[in-house]
């Protein structure tokens, strides 16, 4: 049965043949062959998971002997159904999107030929396959984004998002090197077995084998997801077409958070690179959503905001919460793939019809009035500080008793309190007539929303981690001193209380504020309106570089 | 005596400033099938003479190479003219191959390195005799637009950059893939170095195909290239995937 597997890739490879050679003969019909392989492909991968999941499927195929593999896993079963499904949709969507555009069946191709290397780098059960399919979607990434060959600033952007994908690529490079070294085998799944057997065998400078490979592959994973000052191509790589944005936030950018639930038996032997990772993730979720939020161009904005998420995903790799990371790239991608191929066909239906619902919900919502009597302050307070913390305690005690014994769904559960207590204040902000309908809606909507996330989340652990000894392991890699995180958690929950105040009371002393930190503000301002300043510094780098280039062939003669 | 000759080596297997000979001849040469023969033979005899003389290779030497390689990576940046272009690149590539010279008892795998950066230059070259043969010289950012107007040029153009910037699928990526690996226990320093110039030679190639692919359709009395070149094109780079696979095969 693991032989049906060799398909995802091969389907695809074939129909960019197929297209490439067919297209002169065809003409524009020509593309049906990619669309048709895309859909067989989805269904291929819709039976491996349903064998999966019935235990009818595991197992590895292989061209040498520990080269070429493919894997039958649950994780690769699964990203391969992800993938199928968006780049199905992305080839449909294609169709008539591109229609007008010339080198229309040369997208098709390029598409063919990106969900084949998806399809290796997400089964590859050995260092070649994954570096050569992990190198090549990067270097397709960059021919689909500069796909207007007529533009000189689309191929401009592709290629910051090239460099930045090959520093990743070096990175990986040299930990497939360390592991060749240290165990002789391009094999992931006898690495691995030599991992758990004797994680510490191997020293390299000084330092143990998991923690070098592990802090390279997180190097890999943060410029794949565009993590801090490795982000700076992702907002400005929307000058290539619709689908392929689509293609690259739904699917591309989350490749960081495979790499890190691949290599798994790596992280669980490390000693400090998921803290470096979490903190990493952290700052990028923040400056990523500080960022959207400063944005007056909206492609920039959902840029950024794909920054943010994915900022959160590797936050979440940080604190153990592998599978949960998983979760929040199919998540994400599914929505943020909505958005990106419905933005057009909704700012055309906007231009004839605004399209707001004329139902009493909505305007309940959208329309205030504000209430006449407000209600006790402490009250208030209580409700929204209470009442996410027991729909989250609650939610996450129904599927597993023992979750608030790790340090790692702690912190998440924190974060969630945080964002529940948000929503509420938020909530109270809008002032509508009716105040205890609005928030009985809101505290609905995330009792649902958590206990949905909960279940799934839950779901995705067993599934893809389904030994229990392994899954503490993954969380007991990320604790850190029981002293710290309690000094921790208790900084970052006075930091958001004050953070509170802070907004109640400028918001009431409007004038006062303004005169305060008006100035500070602006500056403030000015700095993150110029993205910190990352892409000035990095533009000087390069032009220093190329500078220096320039006098040493004028020095050498150019010899 | 043993240091005479590796300076003499160091002509073929190139040490700077002693590469700035071939970069010299090469330069001097017009002829295209005497330059693809200088391209293919140059380092092989390199490392015929290393392997006839049975010399150890010195650390210093590795060190020298490395910074050779990035000397020729960096000045390769700002390199418009393509025959110039594929000297300089091929002084990065072949001085990568000390390292992997360095303590091997077996030179076969040298020869099949120096095959594999060599060969990609060689097809560059007849690609640079065919735009030289359209427009008087084949410059980058002088007329640009390729795509437009000469895509099965282009797009053989930018498939052969590929296979000579190293990327996987391609023989020069693996032979720089062991050169890491042979590098990583003695030095990690080393192995980051060529993981450097890999990366500067991917930001050479990608200066060169926004140079000469990218930008709107100019005027050119010039047909594209026959589909008899493209598939003789294609038959050598089919070639190059199937000497990786051999590569992968052997491990390595």
């Amino acid at each position: 049965m693991e032989k049906f597997i060799v398909l995802l890739p091969l389907i695809p490879l074939v129909a960019a043949i197929v297209t490439h050679l067919g297209s002169s003969k065809l003409g524009k019909q020509v593309v049906s062959i990619s669309v048709r392989g895309g859909i067989l492909n989805f269904l291929i991968a819709v039976v491996l998971l349903v064998l999966m999941l019935s235990g009818n499927l595991s197992g590895q195929v292989s061209l040498g002997p520990d080269w070429g593999i493919l894997l039958a896993d649950p994780l690769s079963i699964l990203m391969a159904l992800v993938i199928a499904g968006i780049s199905a949709i992305v080839r449909l969507y294609s169709v008539r999107y591109m229609i007008e555009e010339p080198g229309y069946a040369r997208f098709f191709v390029l598409l063919d030929l990106m969900t084949a290397s998806l399809f290796i780098m997400v089964c590859a059960g050995d260092l070649i396959s994954l570096l050569v399919a992990w190198h090549l979607i990067g270097v397709l990434l960059y021919f689909l984004l500069g796909y207007d060959t007529r533009s000189f600033s689309a191929f401009r952007y592709a290629f910051w998002t090239l460099f930045t994908y090959r520093i990743g690529d070096l990175a990986m490079l040299l930990a497939a090197g360390f592991l060749y070294h240290a165990y002789g085998t391009w094999s992931l799944p006898v690495i691995f077995a030599g991992l758990s057997e004797n994680a510490s065998e191997h020293v390299y400078f000084g330092f143990a084998l998991p923690d070098i490979v592990g802090s390279l592959l997180a190097i890999a994973a943060l410029a794949r997801s565009a993590q801090f000052l490795l982000h700076t191509w992702l907002p400005y790589s929307m000058g290539g077409p619709t689908p392929v944005s689509a293609l690259m936030h739904a699917g591309i950018v989350n490749a960081g958070g495979f790499l890190i639930n691949r290599f798994a038996p790596v992280f669980v032997n490390t000693t400090d690179v998921l803290h470096w990772l979490f903190a990493i993730g952290l700052v990028t979720a923040v400056v990523g959503s500080i960022l959207m939020l400063t944005q007056n161009d909206i492609k920039k904005a959902l840029g950024y905001s794909t920054m943010g998420q994915m900022g959160f995903m590797i936050m979440e790799c940080g604190v153990g919460a592998f599978s949960l990371a998983i979760y929040h790239l199919i998540a994400h991608g599914m929505f943020k793939g909505t958005l990106f191929l419905r933005a057009g066909s909704i700012i055309n239906e906007a231009r004839k019809e605004d399209g707001v619902p004329k139902e009493d919900l909505y305007t309940f919502v959208i329309e205030r009035r504000p209430e006449r009597k407000r209600q006790p302050w402490l009250l208030m307070a209580a409700i929204t500080l209470i009442i996410p913390l027991v729909i989250l305690v609650l939610a996450h005690w129904a599927v597993s008793q023992d979750y608030f014994q790790k340090q790692g769904a702690l912190v998440l559960l924190f974060f969630g309190w945080v964002t529940g207590a948000q929503l509420i204040f938020a909530t109270f902000r809008m002032g509508a007539q009716n105040i205890w309908r609005l928030i009985s809606l809101i505290v609905f909507s995330f009792a649902i929303v958590v206990l949905g996330y909960s279940m799934v989340s839950h779901a995705f652990d067993l599934f893809l981690y389904p030994d229990p000894g392994f899954r503490s392991q993954i969380y007991a890699a990320a604790d850190i001193d029981v002293f710290w995180f309690d000094v921790l958690v208790g900084l970052v929950a006075v930091i958001t209380v004050i953070g509170w105040l802070a907004r109640y009371y400028s918001e009431k002393h409007q004038s006062i504020m303004a005169k305060k930190i008006g100035k500070l503000w602006i500056s403030v301002y000015a700095m993150i309106s110029r993205e910190f300043y990352l892409n000035d510094l990095y533009a000087w780098l390069a032009r220093t570089i190329l500078n220096t280039a320039n006098k040493l062939n004028i020095w050498l003669r150019w010899r | 005596m043993n240091e005479l000759s590796l300076v003499l080596i160091g002509i073929f297997i190139p040490l700077f400033p002693l590469s700035m000979i071939f970069n010299s001849v090469f330069a001097k040469v017009k002829n295209v099938g005497i330059r693809l023969l200088l391209l293919l033979a140059w380092p092989l005899t390199g490392i015929a003479l290393l392997d006839h003389l049975g010399i150890n290779i010195p650390d210093w030497i590795v060190t020298w190479s490395l910074f050779t390689a990035l000397l020729y990576a960096i000045r390769l940046l700002t390199i418009r003219e393509i025959s110039l272009w594929t000297s300089f690149i091929a002084s990065s590539a072949w001085a990568l191959l000390w390292i992997s010279l360095q303590g091997a008892d077996d030179f076969s795998r040298a020869y099949f390195y120096a095959i594999s950066f060599s060969l990609p230059l060689a097809l560059l070259i007849l690609l640079s005799d065919q735009l030289t043969q359209r427009f008087g010289a084949a410059y980058v950012g002088l007329y640009g637009g390729l795509a437009q107007t000469q895509p099965r040029l282009s797009g053989v153009l930018v498939m052969v950059i590929l296979a000579v910037v190293a990327t996987p699928i391609f023989p020069a990526f693996f032979a720089l893939m062991h050169t890491i690996i042979a590098a990583i226990p003695g030095s990690l320093g080393t192995a980051i170095s060529v993981g450097i110039v890999w990366l500067l030679w991917s930001w050479g190639g990608a200066r060169v195909i926004n140079g000469l692919i990218v930008g709107p359709a100019k005027h050119v009395d010039y047909p594209d290239i026959t589909l008899l070149q493209v598939w003789n094109y294609w038959g050598v780079l089919l070639g190059l995937f199937a000497l990786s696979i051999f590569f992968v095969g052997a491990s390595l």
